[in-house]
Formats: C-alpha cells, sequence, structure tokens
C-alpha cells in the first residue's frame, strides 16, 4: 500500500531526525569566554553618542529643572517679595498715601519689580487723597509715584533718596 | 567619551545660564542693555553679592526711561557698593544689610559707621538702624551727629522701632513742627564714641 510505504518512510524520517538530535554535542571550553568577548566588541563598536544618549537626556532633564527652580522666584513681582527685606522676617502692614488732585496713582518701586500696573492707589472718600495697603518685610524701599500715567512725584511724606540715579523724584521707606 | 561627558555637563549647565539671565530684565529691557545688565548680575552673584537689589536697579531705570548706558552705569555703581558694604561688614552679612549699607555708603556714610553699629549690635539685625542713619542724613543731620546717634541707641539695646521713632522725630522736626529736636535728648547725645572717621 502507497500509504503504509509513505507511513514507514517518515518513521524513519523521524527516528533519524530524534537520533541527531539525542546525540551528545561537545561544546568548546573557551565558548562561553568567546561568546562574551565578542558581546564587548560589539558594544565598543556602537557609535558613542547613541550609547550615552540617555546620559545627555538625563542632563538635560535635570538642567531645565534647575532651571525652571531658579526662574521661579525670579519671575514673582509680589508686594511681598521686596528686594532688600530679610528673607525670614515677617512682613507689616503699611499705607501708602498721597494727597493730590489726579484722574489715576500707581506707586512703583522695589516691592513690585517698578511695574507701573502692580500697584494703583484707591481714592478715599475725603477726596483728593489716595492710598493702598501693602505687606512688606522689614526693609529699606525705593519707590515714587506715578500721577495721571505720566508724572512721576515722590512721597512727601517721606525722605527722598540721596542720589536719584535716573532723574526722578525717588523716596525712601524704611519697614521696621 | 570624554566628549560625550562633556555634551552632558554642557546640556545641564545651559538651562542653568539661561536661567541666570533674569527675565524681567529680558522682559523690560533692550537686548543689550539686558546683556550687559546680567553680565553684571552674573559677576556680583559669583562674588557673593545680593543680586535682586541689581535687578531692581535696572527695572528703576526702565520704569523711569533711562537709557542703556545710564542703567548699566547705575547697576554697575550699585554693584561697587555692594562690594564697599561687604568690606564693611564682612561675609556674614546678608543681602539685605548689605544693600541697606551700600545705601548708607551711597549717602555719604564712612564705612567705619556700620562697622561700629555692627559691633554694638552683636548679632542682632542690622537693616533698620542702618536704613534711619542714612535717612537721618538724607534729612540733612550731619554725618556725624546722625552716626552718634543711631549708635547710642544701639549701645542701649533699643529695637528696631525706636530706631524709626527717632527718625520720625527727627523729619518732623526738619520740617518745622514744633515738636523739640530729638538728637538734643541727652539719652542720645553720646560723647563715648570718638568722631566718625570720614
Amino acid at each position: 500500500m502507497p500509504a503504509d510505504h509513505d507511513d514507514e518512510l517518515h518513521d524513519e524520517l523521524l527516528r533519524r531526525v530524534v537520533a541527531e538530535l539525542r546525540r551528545p554535542v561537545h561544546l568548546d571550553p573557551g565558548l562561553d569566554a568567546r561568546a562574551l568577548r565578542a558581546i564587548r566588541d560589539d558594544q565598543r563598536r556602537r557609535p558613542p553618542a547613541r550609547r550615552h544618549l540617555w546620559l545627555a537626556g538625563t542632563a538635560l532633564a535635570a538642567g531645565l529643572l534647575v532651571a525652571v527652580m531658579l526662574r521661579l522666584p525670579a519671575s514673582g513681582g509680589s508686594a511681598e517679595l521686596p528686594a532688600v527685606a530679610a528673607g525670614t522676617l515677617e512682613t507689616r502692614h503699611v499705607e501708602i498715601r498721597l494727597s493730590a488732585p489726579a484722574s489715576s496713582v500707581a506707586v512703583v518701586g522695589d516691592f513690585n519689580d517698578w511695574d507701573p500696573a502692580a500697584t494703583p492707589l484707591q481714592p478715599t472718600a475725603d477726596g483728593g487723597v489716595w492710598s493702598v495697603d501693602l505687606q512688606l518685610k522689614p526693609g529699606r524701599y525705593h519707590y515714587t509715584f506715578l500721577i495721571d500715567g505720566r508724572r512721576w512725584e515722590g512721597d512727601p511724606s517721606e525722605p527722598r533718596a540721596t542720589k536719584s540715579d535716573f532723574g526722578a523724584p525717588v523716596s525712601v521707606l524704611t519697614v521696621s | 567619551m570624554l566628549r560625550l561627558l562633556t555634551l552632558g555637563l554642557a546640556a545641564l549647565l545651559l538651562p542653568c545660564a539661561l536661567a541666570a539671565q533674569d527675565q524681567r530684565l529680558t522682559e523690560r529691557l533692550d537686548p543689550a542693555t539686558a546683556a550687559a545688565v546680567g553680565v553684571l548680575v552674573d559677576s556680583a552673584g559669583q562674588a557673593g553679592l545680593p543680586t535682586e537689589p541689581l535687578v531692581q536697579k535696572a527695572l528703576e531705570g526702565s520704569t523711569l526711561g533711562a537709557n542703556g548706558d545710564r542703567i548699566r552705569a547705575a547697576v554697575a555703581t550699585l554693584v561697587g557698593q555692594l562690594g564697599r558694604a561687604r568690606d564693611a561688614l564682612g561675609g556674614g552679612a546678608d543681602g539685605a544689610e548689605l544693600t541697606a549699607a551700600a545705601g548708607a555708603l551711597r549717602a555719604g556714610l564712612p564705612s567705619s559707621a556700620l562697622r561700629r553699629l555692627q559691633a554694638l549690635r552683636s548679632n542682632r539685625p542690622l537693616v533698620v538702624p542702618i536704613a534711619v542713619l542714612t535717612d537721618l542724613v538724607a534729612e540733612g543731620v550731619p554725618p556725624d551727629q546722625a552716626t552718634r546717634s543711631v549708635l547710642d541707641l544701639a549701645r542701649d539695646g533699643r529695637p528696631d522701632d525706636e530706631f524709626v521713632a527717632l527718625r520720625r522725630q527727627v523729619q518732623i522736626q526738619r520740617r518745622g513742627a514744633r515738636a523739640p529736636d530729638p538728637l538734643d535728648r541727652p539719652a542720645l547725645k553720646p560723647a563715648a564714641d570718638p568722631p566718625v572717621d570720614r
């Protein structure tokens, strides 16, 4: 029967394959050492930039993190982060007032990054008097008023800075 | 390998250098002035001087409409004054004390006055006494007389509020109010200290 013949051929082939697979294999004792050396050589041949890309990436990420941390306090502009105040002292409530006929008054100084838009004064009920409340740490602050968005005026109730670097009248406020 | 480590280090430091350029400067000053002021700020920081007063000085100039050269000159002058203040008070003084001391030197007070005040205050904050001393001179009190009065308060261990009160009294007196001259009060007229070096 042809089918029986084919089965015999397949059985014979299978026996030979199994016999071959069962034959003991004698490995060279130095094979492991050679294989490991080949792996090391292969790693050395790879482009180093690729191998250490993670190092540069990690450094860049760390640098960006440091940059963000350094930048955070510098971008504040809050009246509670004065330039000359001692870092650990508590803030004090300070009211700044100016009597002036004006349609708008703002105060600029070391306590608000000299930003004309940061600290507008509000007119009080008695008319002609403008005021604003600040929270400042003990220290010495330079400041001036901006009247109607175009005229600088010092604070008549506080000492003037001894020398003005930029021509405008600048007052000095000492907070204890 | 060395090249890569250098690259990694540069990658680490570059963002720090960019952050060191204060964003407020780049936003408020023209690029050339911001760069020049940034160099001054960096060098001051490396020398251990406070940098925030320098940034504020530049922002003051920008807001008051000064040109770049004037802003640069003002910041450079302040760097020098902060350095002299540190020379006077030593490395233990904090940024606020150095800033106040720089203002005092700018007003014409001698370094020796700051050193004597520091010695009398013995580890207590110096900001307010120095600021009041500077304000008194700004009000027109002769530096020797102002120094003697402030040193006297410091010697007695008076709190900061009393220094400010002294300045208020002087201000009122100097501006024509009828309050008695506080510098004539016996407690504020010490003769123990030698004249201040000028």
